[in-house]
């Protein structure tokens, strides 16, 4: 039942204490758990390399004379082993121990727990006044979200249905570069290869499950790529001006600018706002009912005063 | 954070994670080695069974590492080879990445110490994986640190709370009861002072939070199910089905006509559905209850008076 973990933490052990690459045979020989015919003996290592890289520990191969074809060996740097962000503080330790507790409960929760074993295991108290006064909560409970950063940091396409605004399955390929959290919502970003274009998907639009499609290591993430670009105000942002009732219309007084023109009656002010989906904006406008009225454009003046008349035709 | 049975492969990560946790924690309890590593006694005392076991080539007393814990208390030796804490994946180094993002991005302005510090290890872990992850959190940290202290010290808070139904920011005294996720958001359960009713607030909409030092005693909890329903309507979308459905929080699966679909939604404010109703108004037309259609009607008549007969200037 335990024998395979058993064989990887004796394999583990092996390849780290050795200060020289041990060749297969040796590793067969000496390692305990490696049983059977040798072509059993070889899938098992192979798969046992295999396991061991995807916990992010590294095995070198390389052999012990460059000039000769020797049969190649095997070996794990500490280095390339040990915790890697070097030296770290209380408060780092602190800092660190917030961010992984922040998954507590999330869809990521287990690759949280382990971060917080080796974080713990460092050995530093850590400053507990910051623990309490601050409780970053990250709740996506969307498996998706795992798949997603497995694919970007292993440069795995990933395949997957998006529903568009009519609930149709749209089929993606993305060579994902981040992941981002907005809004309240998570969206990958990255080079859609059918759009050949850059996109943003929101996650929980993906219908059914993300896909890792194809090998690893299949796509480079362009060094100057910046996923808050996606999201910032590209040009050509559309304008409008607003009439809001005293008090109200709170969202869009955070938004937009006040005119202090004077042309707007008494108990209400005029806003300046910019914004980026028109037929978004209509909704949102529309949302406020009589507390806020358009001033200008004149055509989303004329779009909106449309869909009321046809409110009062419809419910009338 | 509950999991599923661990495979071989996730029981040996944690092995080579227990020796170095060990090592610095030398006389650790298995009660508390167990709960750190969120184990029951009985899978930590398999795990300490099966390292015991493991060792260097040659398997003699010599090679093997020599872990006590028949007195409940937990030693390790004989095990250099593994103390070291074992490299973060990049799973983990992604998701703390992210968790620190989302507390930089939540800090007061006058944590500049904090800040520092979080950039720093920001910017030592993008280093390694790359600019891949960002996160801007809607709730402040700070305000649900002062929400957990208040609910374990059993205190009242003081809020300002931005209602996006109503539209109002208003200061309100309340007893919280118990943080939940409602479709995705953070909410909090509370007896409202102020309201002197249950009430339900969504965390990103809290403007401040200050714990109350007066406490007032609040009402037995009632069932909340009783206050969370209220409002069915049937709706009938005829077009932008996802936008549509996302305003009215009803799930929506992809389907394969482009025909208008009726459904059903529930709200326990029905001021909320009948803002969502003016808002969809060209994509939505709410066929139930037929008292909704007036008052959506007398809504649009409202507005559109404004238009055409007061003195808004075009």
């Amino acid at each position: 039942m335990s024998r395979k973990t058993e064989r990887l933490v004796n394999l583990t052990i092996a390849l780290l204490a050795t200060k020289r690459y041990i060749t297969k045979s040796e590793i067969f020989r000496t390692v305990d758990g490696y049983e059977g015919a040798d072509d059993s003996k070889e899938r098992m290592f192979e798969r046992d390399k295999d396991d061991l890289r995807n916990l992010g520990i590294e095995i070198e191969v390389g052999t012990f004379d460059p000039l000769f074809e020797d049969e190649s060996g095997y070996r794990i740097k500490p280095e390339n082993y040990q915790f890697q962000l070097g030296e770290v503080n209380a408060q780092e330790i602190a800092l660190l121990s917030l961010a992984a507790e922040a998954w507590r409960g999330a869809s990521m929760a287990p690759s949280a727990l382990s971060a917080l074993n080796k974080l713990h295991a460092i050995g530093i108290e850590s400053d507990t006044e910051l623990l309490l006064n601050f409780a970053p909560a990250i709740v996506s409970q969307d498996g998706n979200l795992a798949v997603a950063i497995s694919a970007i940091t292993s440069k795995t396409v990933l395949s997957f249905s998006y529903l568009s605004e009519t609930l149709q399955r749209e089929s993606r390929a993305l060579e994902a570069y981040a992941v981002t959290s907005r809004y309240g919502h998570w969206y990958i970003f990255g080079n859609d290869l059918d759009r050949k274009a850059l996109r943003v998907f929101r996650l929980d639009r993906i219908s059914g499950d993300l896909k890792l499609q194809g090998r690893s290591g299949s796509y480079e993430i362009p060094s100057d790529v910046d996923v808050d670009s996606a999201f910032s105000k590209p040009s050509g942002l559309l304008k409008a001006t607003l009439f809001l009732r005293d008090g109200r219309g709170l969202n869009l007084r955070n938004r937009g600018l006040e005119l202090n023109g004077g042309k707007a009656p008494v108990g209400w002010q005029e806003y300046e706002l910019e914004y980026r989906d028109h037929e978004r904006f209509v909704e949102e406008v529309l949302w406020y009912g009589s507390d806020v009225i358009v001033s200008r454009p004149q055509a989303l003046r004329d779009e909106i005063i449309s869909h009321l008349k046809s409110g009062v035709v419809k419910y009338g | 954070m509950a999991k599923p049975q661990s495979t071989p492969v996730e029981r040996a990560a944690r092995l080579l994670d227990l020796v170095p946790f060990i090592s610095t924690h030398q006389g650790i309890s298995l009660t508390d080695l167990a709960q750190e590593f969120s184990l029951t006694e009985s899978e930590l005392l398999s795990d300490l069974n099966t390292l015991w076991m493991c060792g260097l080539p040659g398997y003699t007393p010599l090679e093997l590492i020599d872990l006590d814990f028949e007195s409940g208390y937990v030693s390790i030796r004989n095990a250099e080879v593994l103390q070291r804490v074992r490299l973060l994946t990049k799973q983990e180094l992604v998701i703390i990445l992210l968790g620190l993002d989302i507390l930089g991005n939540s800090l007061a302005a006058d944590r500049k110490d904090l800040q520092e510090g979080i950039s720093q290890l920001i910017s030592r872990i993008k280093k390694i994986v790359g600019n891949i992850a960002t996160a801007m959190p809607i709730v402040d940290s700070s305000h649900r640190a002062t929400i957990s202290q208040a609910l374990k010290s059993r205190k009242d808070l003081i809020i300002k709370y931005h209602s996006t139904i109503r539209d109002t920011l208003t200061e309100r005294t309340i007893t919280p009861l118990e943080i939940s996720l409602d479709h995705g958001f953070e909410v909090l359960h509370a007896y409202c002072q102020s309201a002197a009713g249950f009430r339900t607030f969504r965390l990103e909409n809290m403007k401040s939070v200050l714990i109350s030092t007066s406490s007032v005693a609040t009402p037995e909890m009632t069932e909340l199910s009783e206050i969370e329903s209220g409002f069915e309507w049937d709706l009938l979308i005829k077009s932008r089905f996802r936008t549509s459905s996302e305003r009215f929080r009803a799930v929506y699966q992809a389907r394969d006509s482009v025909v208008a679909e009726r459904i059903t939604v529930s709200s326990f404010s029905q001021d909320w559905l009948l803002r969502n109703a003016i808002s969809t108004l060209a994509s939505v037309e709410v066929l139930t209850p037929v008292s909704a259609r007036a008052l959506i009607a007398e809504k649009c008549r409202q507005s559109l008076e404004l238009y055409e007969t007061w003195g808004f200037p075009k």
